[in-house]
């Protein structure tokens, strides 16, 4: 998405990063700030801009104290480099972003991803207990602290989480860290159209809750079966004794609903994880778009319906996520015939907006994008977010036109 | 003037929905921490409509705006310092909506905390945010200070449950956020802003599903340091307890002769842990947790059997700030967050700065997060008692901060603690926050005198390079 005729830096020091900042925001040069660009498929493509600063060389981890539950990492640092040396201490931040080897800290933050396991564990904002980011000018501001607790003034770094770093550079992100449960299982049920309503209906009122819990139809890569039928993704993390209730109660819950096998998943169960996660943003070439709709989870599956129907009504493949836990539909309209595409995905646009007006693209990179409803519909409270921009970023230095409302 | 603003209020909002009398706004004038200026009025506004109005009227009237829950702060955030019309939600604390299926409720600022989760209770569900004032406080006032409170050690604080907010702003119009709506985070940016850049008029929160098996130990030791390591040794083996609470002898003391908690008198420190879950993996999570506080030295272990021993456990901690009234007929409750494994080292710290100020100090507070709160006992009446106390107070922000902590852990900034703002952050960093007040009240009719040090002008405050 980014052109590569625009130049390319990336500065090995937070003042080199700052002293370039202070120097584009005074000659009026307009930046985009990328992280390992797994998500520039979200929101709109920047536009207008000169210089693309990239902040992967930043990636140290600045504090780990596994016994205060705390970490400081800087903002170019991966989810899996982090992830691996967290693991080494039993401890985990639940990012659950895609392409966890090249999405770094502040790319995940920027685009407020929040994951599938966010109802059990937060998302990452609630864990994000403090910050440093560098304003357009090249100021460096400092945000909470590394502690589990402070209310000491405004939830700064809160704020910058989602914001597309249209507010600020992140530079740098504290955390809480949770315990990495000792056991994860995966199961994996076909899910016949009969049997679905209550399936889902039972999964969500399970006693031990699954930190994953997904109607999967289509992203045939993700398990290697023709996924015809849909099928049922759970993932289960706790101790082991947590582990066997949940299997016990899960069997008996599916067998009430009538689906017919369940397997189970144990060593690769958080790979399988990974896959689901992959296959969100996963792409067909330019030829496809993907959407994320908010919708409530007592209303997950008929929106997943109603976003597919729409999809193939326009003679569009559809691939669907339904979150039953978080009620996020994950849509993916696709098609190996290009004609009349552009034309095709702008009617989907406006048929999965009134599905739910929180239709978000979030991969995609067919040349359509810019015309879409990238962002869903604009939020309530547009001005003032227009107004902070311009208090934050006068001169409109940093991406330019990438966020909602061509902020 | 006066008499037309309160004339304008009245006409705007009906006469009962507005108090003018010295009597009535001498109540208003102060909160649990400290006492400002009597308002100009106070308004009870029965919904947004009514507020908003009140927020208009104010306006024109160059009257500063003061939200107030129920007054149960401990940092003067909710005093008028520079008097204004303060608006009460005493009228407004229902709850809205219970939505079972998705977890979720809309209330309004003044519900009650412990009301929610009563309510909520027949569903299956509460609300997990559990500040010591929850059966007075408001979710309005704890969503303004981000309030914390025991279980927020696994479940977050109040910004980690609140959905969406409905606000009114500082020109009286009225605007809504969503953490799942596109832009900026405005939600996050709101909750702990201690009511200087909006008014909120009705929240969702996030409800928990009340959990399967609870159970609560106390455990007891002959130090301090032994007990603060023996919270080290439960976190890094991995268990997280929905509660970790610690009480030093001072306070083990005063709770024993109010309430007979069957707290051990004889103990430096107890610990009183809670852990939320299955009965599956209780018995062995209840293993693992004995084993390393006995191997840490623990004097004696309980287990509460039935819930009215868990209740009798808890009720010793809820109510320790007020047993403390046999020591002392006043306390003034610090609260400062340090990283956990500073903890021996801070505590040390609180008590050479009471031993040098003549002060006694008691200590509870959630261990697990590193959030202390020093209670140090006073009579208000002695002019060297309260110089003492504050004294001491200030000694102990110094040595939180030394030790990497900060200057409030839960309850806030408020009017008692801006000055100290300096000294976790600098001028840059209060400036970038004071942007986000520029954008939502450039008037500083919001709550004044809050949050932001009273040297920092507004010349200083960061003008656009």
């Amino acid at each position: 998405m980014i052109p590569q005729a625009v130049e390319r830096i990336v500065p090995d020091s937070v003042e080199e990063l700052c002293a370039l900042l202070a120097r584009c925001d005074a000659a009026g040069t307009k930046i985009v700030v990328a992280g390992g660009e797994t998500l520039r498929g979200m929101g709109s493509p920047p536009s207008g801009h000169e210089l693309v600063l990239q902040t992967t060389a930043l990636r140290r981890i600045v504090s780990y104290r596994p016994a205060d539950l705390t970490i400081a990492v800087q903002s170019g640092a991966t989810l899996k480099s982090l992830a691996t040396r967290m693991k080494r201490e039993g401890q985990f931040v639940p990012f659950d972003a895609p392409k966890p080897a090249h999405a770094t800290i502040g790319g995940t933050l920027a685009a407020g991803w929040a994951g599938p396991r966010r109802h059990r564990y937060g998302r990452p904002r609630d864990l994000l207990v403090g910050s440093t980011i560098a304003l357009a000018d090249g100021t460096l501001a400092h945000a909470g602290g590394i502690v589990a607790k402070n209310v000491a003034g405004y939830d700064m770094s809160r704020l910058y989480v989602g914001s597309f770093g249209t507010l600020g550079v992140l530079l740098q992100a504290n955390f809480k860290t949770l315990p990495l449960p000792p056991v994860a299982r995966a199961f994996i049920a076909p899910l016949p159209e009969a049997t679905r309503s209550r399936a889902i209906a039972h999964v969500r009122a399970l006693a031990v809750e699954p930190s994953v819990a997904a109607w999967i139809e289509g992203f045939t890569g993700l398990q290697g079966d023709d996924g015809l039928e849909g099928r049922l993704f759970l993932l289960f993390e706790g101790t082991q004794a947590l582990i066997e209730r949940a299997t016990r109660d899960l069997r008996s819950a599916l067998g009430r609903a009538g689906v017919p096998e369940t397997s189970i998943v144990d060593e690769r169960a958080r790979d399988l994880f990974d896959r689901f996660v992959d296959a969100s943003i996963s792409t067909v070439a330019d030829r496809s778009m993907t959407y994320r709709i908010a919708a409530t989870p007592d209303r997950v599956e008929a929106c997943a319906i109603e976003a597919r129907d729409h999809v193939r009504r326009f003679a569009l493949d559809a691939d669907v996520i339904a979150d039953v836990m978080n009620g996020d539909v994950i849509v993916r309209a696709s098609r190996r015939d290009t004609r009349d595409l552009a034309l095709k995905f702008q009617v989907l646009d406006d048929a999965l907006h009134a599905v739910e007006p929180r239709a978000r693209v979030i991969a995609g990179d067919h040349p359509m994008r810019p015309a879409l409803r990238v962002w869903g519909d604009e939020p309530n409270a547009i001005e003032r977010m227009r107004a902070l921009k311009a208090r934050f970023d006068p001169r409109a230095t940093l991406n330019p036109g990438r966020f909602v409302g061509g902020i | 003037m006066t008499a037309s603003l309160h004339e304008r209020l009245r006409a705007a909002l009906g006469a009962d929905a507005v108090k003018t009398s010295p009597e009535d706004l001498a109540v208003y004038a102060f909160d649990a921490y400290t006492d400002g200026r009597l308002p100009s009025a106070v308004v009870i506004p029965a919904d947004t409509r009514a507020v908003s109005a009140a927020v208009k009227i104010a306006r024109e009237f160059h009257e500063p705006i003061i939200a107030r829950g129920a007054g149960t702060g401990l940092c003067g955030g909710a005093v008028p310092i520079v008097g204004g019309v303060v608006i009460s939600f005493a009228r407004m604390h229902r709850l809205l909506e219970l939505d079972v299926a998705n977890r979720r409720a809309r209330v309004q600022p003044g519900l009650v905390n412990l009301h929610l989760s009563e309510q909520a209770a027949s569903s299956g569900l509460f609300y997990a945010p559990d500040p010591a004032s929850q059966r007075s406080s408001t979710i309005g006032g704890n969503i303004a200070t981000n309030a914390g409170g025991p279980h927020c050690l696994s479940y977050g604080t109040t910004v980690n449950h609140v959905l969406a907010l409905e606000v009114v702003d500082e020109w009286g119009e009225v605007f809504t956020t969503d953490v799942d709506d596109a832009g900026y985070d405005l939600t996050a940016a709101l909750v702990g802003s201690e009511g200087t850049l909006g008014i909120v008029t009705s929240a969702w929160v996030k409800l928990l599903r009340v959990p399967e098996a609870v159970r609560v130990w106390l455990a007891a030791f002959g130090d301090i340091e032994s007990a603060s390591e023996a919270v080290s040794g439960i976190i890094a083996a991995g268990i997280v307890p929905t509660a970790l609470e610690m009480m030093d002898a001072v306070i083990v003391k005063a709770v024993e002769a109010a309430f007979h908690a069957g707290y051990p008198t004889d103990a430096a420190a107890v610990l009183l842990i809670e852990n939320a879950g299955f009965e599956d993996e209780m018995q062995a999570c209840e293993s693992a947790i004995e084993s390393i506080v006995r191997s840490h030295g623990a004097l004696s272990w309980r287990a509460a059997r039935t819930p009215a021993e868990r209740d009798a456990l808890w009720a010793g901690r809820k109510g320790a700030a007020g047993a403390t009234g046999r020591i002392a007929p006043n306390y003034y409750m610090q609260d400062v967050c340090v990283p956990r494994s500073t903890l021996p080292k801070a505590l040390r710290a609180v008590e050479s700065a009471a031993m040098e100020n003549d002060i006694v100090v008691g200590n509870v507070f959630h261990a697990g997060d590193g959030n202390l709160h020093p209670m140090l006992m006073y009579d208000k009446r002695d002019a060297r008692q309260v110089g003492a106390v504050l004294a001491t107070g200030d000694a102990i922000l110094r040595a939180a901060i030394d030790l990497g902590g900060t200057i409030s852990g839960e309850h806030g900034v408020g009017y008692e603690k801006r000055e100290a703002m300096t000294r976790v952050y600098t001028t840059d960093d209060l400036a970038v926050m004071a942007r986000v007040r520029d954008v939502f009240d450039p008037q500083r009719s919001l709550n004044p005198e809050k949050i932001f040090p009273s040297g920092m002008r507004c010349e200083e405050l960061g003008p656009v390079r």
